[in-house]
């Protein structure tokens, strides 16, 4: 984790970024663009899962809270106090901050790995209820709309830039720009001095305290920063498509998926959670046909990957053709 | 509010908290004795109930066969279940996590394959039991007086299993020392399965009694799952009685809250109790630290 | 001492291999244990001598070589197999069911079916050499002190007949004066004919039960013999006893 970049590594990160860059200069076809926005707010997301979870050894079952949490905050603040969703994704990320700050105080103090799960999954459930009980705010289950979208703006040099559901193409490199930042993010935090600690915590708390880190702090900041980074996918889900049930905004099923999307990608590595995201997503869009099983499969993958190959796909390669050991 | 309704109200949330004790008490079996939380046990709820409908109205065998056909199955079918997958994940590392991982991605399984068997339709189940029990202005339904009866019966049978029998030795000491009840020579792995086949039996059974209230669908072990957590924190995650005391201690505090609010409230005000406790008891209300 | 003219081989360590993770414990260990006799395995702290135990026990895979039990290879098979063949353990720090009691703690120590018919009998006997169990029967076992949770722990390991004793650090935490009444015991243990294996850090304190013993370190054997040959060798003397 600490070692410096190889150069391999840095093609490889490369290759991927220009790829992505140029992606829409090939097709601009609506539903490729469609699937990969969903990919990209599915890989912040689980990103931001798998850094707490994979990365800070605090397994949480109650992520898409913050998803809700930031879908529904950002669009309310827009569409009532008329703020820019420009502003209000920043807004969003703030509110599920502050949730993840009050649900980590109580759950930092518990070591036992089977409570933190109870009440992480519980405090989502408490989220997703109150959204569909308050109807007068937020329409309950009727579903919100009327999202205000993202104002267009003008680019020196490209022209005139707007996000409208016909051309997803501006909101294709807006998710690419939101994720490569979340990213840098994650993946500079993970390679400081506090990333070292947050591993040290991860594989042994008493290791950690005894070096001088302060366990609850650490953890709390850690939690806050993943419940704001899901909170701005939330967000940018709300401006995106535009209407939110609490069903698909704070529903369990969506933090299966993430759960499917990072165990398969493999738990506790940069590339994984991407990795899965682009594969389940692209993989479920290739079967639509099969749509009743879609969660079916998820299931059975959750399963299979846990006890066949548990470090998740970007291990594959080490597991086919090991390494000789030293 | 009249005090007989008041009394009714505890009454009914007392009847319900003996069924969430049913489920909280499966759950602590399993996490008292391998410590694994099992994030499927929700669906053994969802299934059982679906057998019990299955063999009672589409099949119209009498209740009084058809549920313990219904439990009976059940218990199988988490033995099995056990057997397939928790057996394995247990010895490894990292079982903690995996465990948990690997159950709720049983337990997407278990709903879609009741969704493909059986369809998205709400599926009820006539009385056991017809007419209300009249006590002064109390009146409650036989069908509910016959649930408690039922539940206190499991309890008692329960109690009676886990002091008195072999079995039940065997139960406490693997969850007291696993390492201990492997050296007397219990066979700790064949005790695993019985318990995780006892706890969705228990699931099953409170989903047969509360099919005539609650009508059955593919998506109702996720509640009901969530519950019996609530249950087992507030008794002390791994411990049988604690999960009977916290199961009726949270029916008599939701009726009391649905009292006070309304009942679009009352799972917020459980889970809101829930985090309350770990709060500030980990341990549960009636454990030791 | 129980010591017959030709002791018989009972149990049979052949290049036993264990590994923990990235980790390996025990290198190539063999050792024989005699029916009948008291035998020691001595080393200090992750010498690996709780694990040989645990090992021949079934509690801890053998990754390669054999444990052999009266002719029959019993490597990696489970526990309650081994107390149906007539091997019994006391686990490091008792390990009681403390929150039952000892009489209940005592009569799951018959709870194999191949042994349960002994179990009245067997409670006569455990109690006629620990006083102490009928004394507090309906005592809860995590309320007792550590010596009593020894005899507890040692009656409970031969409530199933054993043949043979493993004891994994007997002595660990507990008064001289406990010590004492412990190696009175594994003598009337062994007076019974039961074979004792135990393992310990203290050399001069084993050595006064024990009809020969093993010297592991590092998870390897280095040294076995008779008591008074270890007591005599360099190794033992310099290391050990810091002569």
């Amino acid at each position: 984790m600490f070692k410096p970049l190889t150069q391999k590594s840095w093609a490889g990160i490369g290759a991927a970024l220009a790829l992505a860059l140029v992606l829409p200069l090939i097709t601009r076809d609506p539903y490729v663009m469609h699937v990969m926005v969903l990919v990209m707010i599915f890989a912040i997301f689980a990103s931001a899962w798998n850094l707490v979870t994979g990365f800070g050894g605090l397994k949480t079952f109650g992520h898409h809270a913050f998803f809700g949490l930031g879908a529904y905050g950002s669009a309310l603040l827009a569409l009532n106090l008329g703020l820019s969703p420009w502003i209000t994704l920043w807004l969003g990320g703030l509110i599920a901050a502050a949730a993840g700050l009050l649900i980590g105080t109580p759950i930092l103090r518990i070591r036992s790995m089977p409570h933190v799960a109870i009440v992480t999954l519980g405090f989502a459930e408490i989220v997703r209820i109150c959204i569909a009980n308050f109807s007068g705010l937020t329409r309950g289950e009727m579903g919100l709309w009327g999202i205000p979208q993202f104002e267009g703006f003008t680019l020196p040099g490209i022209g005139k830039v707007t996000f409208s559901p016909a051309d997803k193409v501006s909101f294709y490199y807006l998710a690419l720009a939101l994720l490569v930042l979340m990213m840098v993010v994650i993946v500079r935090l993970m390679r400081s001095k506090t990333g070292l600690a947050m591993l040290a915590m991860r594989d042994g708390e008493d290791a950690a305290e005894s070096l001088g880190v302060n366990l609850t702090r650490m953890k709390l900041m850690v939690f806050g920063l993943s419940a704001f980074i899901v909170g701005v996918a939330g967000a940018f889900y709300a401006h995106y498509l535009l209407i939110l049930t609490p069903a698909s905004a704070v529903g369990v099923d969506l933090m299966i998926s993430i759960i499917a999307m990072v165990l398969v990608g493999g738990l506790g590595t940069f590339a994984g959670p991407l990795v899965g995201a682009l594969v389940l997503t692209v993989l479920i869009e290739l079967m639509r046909d099969l749509e009743n099983y879609r969660l079916l499969g998820y299931g059975l993958l959750i399963v299979l990957i846990v006890m066949f190959l548990p470090r998740g796909l970007v291990t594959l390669r080490e597991r086919l053709f090991p390494r000789p050991q030293e | 509010m009249n005090l007989a309704i008041f009394i009714e109200q505890i009454l009914n949330g007392l009847i319900t908290g003996s069924m969430y004790a049913l489920i909280g008490s499966g759950i602590a079996l399993v996490y008292g004795t391998m410590k694994v939380l099992n994030l499927a046990h929700g669906e053994f709820y969802m299934l059982g109930g679906y057998f019990t409908w299955y063999l009672a109205v589409s099949l119209g065998i009498n209740p009084a066969i058809a549920i313990p056909a219904a439990v009976a199955i059940a218990f199988c079918l988490g033995m099995l279940i056990q057997k397939l997958t928790v057996e394995y994940l247990i010895l490894r590392d990292n079982w903690a996590f995996t465990t948990i991982a690997a159950t709720m991605g049983l337990s997407i399984i278990l709903q879609n394959a009741a969704l493909l068997v059986f369809g998205a339709n709400f599926n009820t189940v006539p009385s056991y039991v017809s007419g209300v029990m009249v006590l002064g202005d109390i009146r409650i339904s036989w069908q509910r007086v016959l649930i408690f009866v039922v539940a206190l019966a499991t309890i008692g049978f329960m109690t009676w299993l886990l002091k008195y029998t072999r079995l039940g030795w065997s139960i406490r000491a693997t969850s007291q020392d696993r390492d201990a009840a492997q050296v007397v020579g219990i066979p700790v792995k064949r005790v695993y399965m019985i318990c995780f086949g006892l706890a969705a039996a228990l699931g099953a059974l409170a989903a047969a009694m509360l099919a005539p209230i609650n009508a059955i669908n593919p998506w109702s072990g996720m509640p009901v799952l969530l519950k019996g957590f609530v249950v087992v924190v507030l008794g002390g995650l791994g411990s049988f009685p604690g999960a009977i005391i916290g199961g009726l201690l949270l029916g008599v505090v939701e009726a009391v809250g649905v009292q006070l609010t309304s009942s679009e409230w009352r799972d917020v005000i459980s889970f809101t109790l829930m985090i309350a406790v770990i709060w500030w008891r980990p341990w549960g209300l009636f454990g030791k630290k | 001492m129980a010591t017959e003219p030709t002791p018989k081989l009972m149990l049979d360590v052949q290049n036993v291999n264990v590994i923990y993770g990235n980790y390996q414990v025990l290198w190539d260990v063999s050792m024989q244990a005699n029916a009948g006799q008291v035998m020691a395995v001595l080393g200090p702290n992750g010498s690996g001598k709780s694990t040989i135990l645990k090992a021949i026990m079934g509690l801890t895979p053998v990754r390669s070589g054999k444990v052999i039990f009266e002719g029959e290879d019993i490597t990696n098979r489970p526990a309650h197999e081994m107390i149906e063949r007539g091997i019994s353990m006391v686990l490091e720090r008792r390990r009681l069911f403390t929150g039952m009691t000892v009489y209940e703690n005592v009569m799951l120590g018959a709870y194999h079916k191949s042994v349960q018919k002994y179990a009245k009998e067997r409670l006569e006997w455990v109690e006629s050499l620990f006083p102490i169990l009928k004394e507090r029967r309906d005592q809860v076992a995590g309320k007792m002190s550590g010596g009593e949770q020894q005899m507890v722990a040692i009656a409970r390991a031969l409530m199933s007949k054993p043949k043979m004793l493993l004891m994994d650090e007997p002595y660990l935490g507990l008064t001289p004066r406990i010590v004492g009444q412990i190696a009175e015991i594994i003598h009337k243990v062994n007076a019974e004919g039961i074979a004792v294996i135990f393992n310990e850090q203290n050399v001069k304190l084993s050595f006064g039960i024990s009809n020969y013993g093993y010297l592991l370190e590092s998870g390897r054997v280095m040294l076995n013999g008779t008591g008074e040959e270890m007591m005599n060798s360099d190794v033992i003397r310099r290391v050990y006893l810091g002569e």
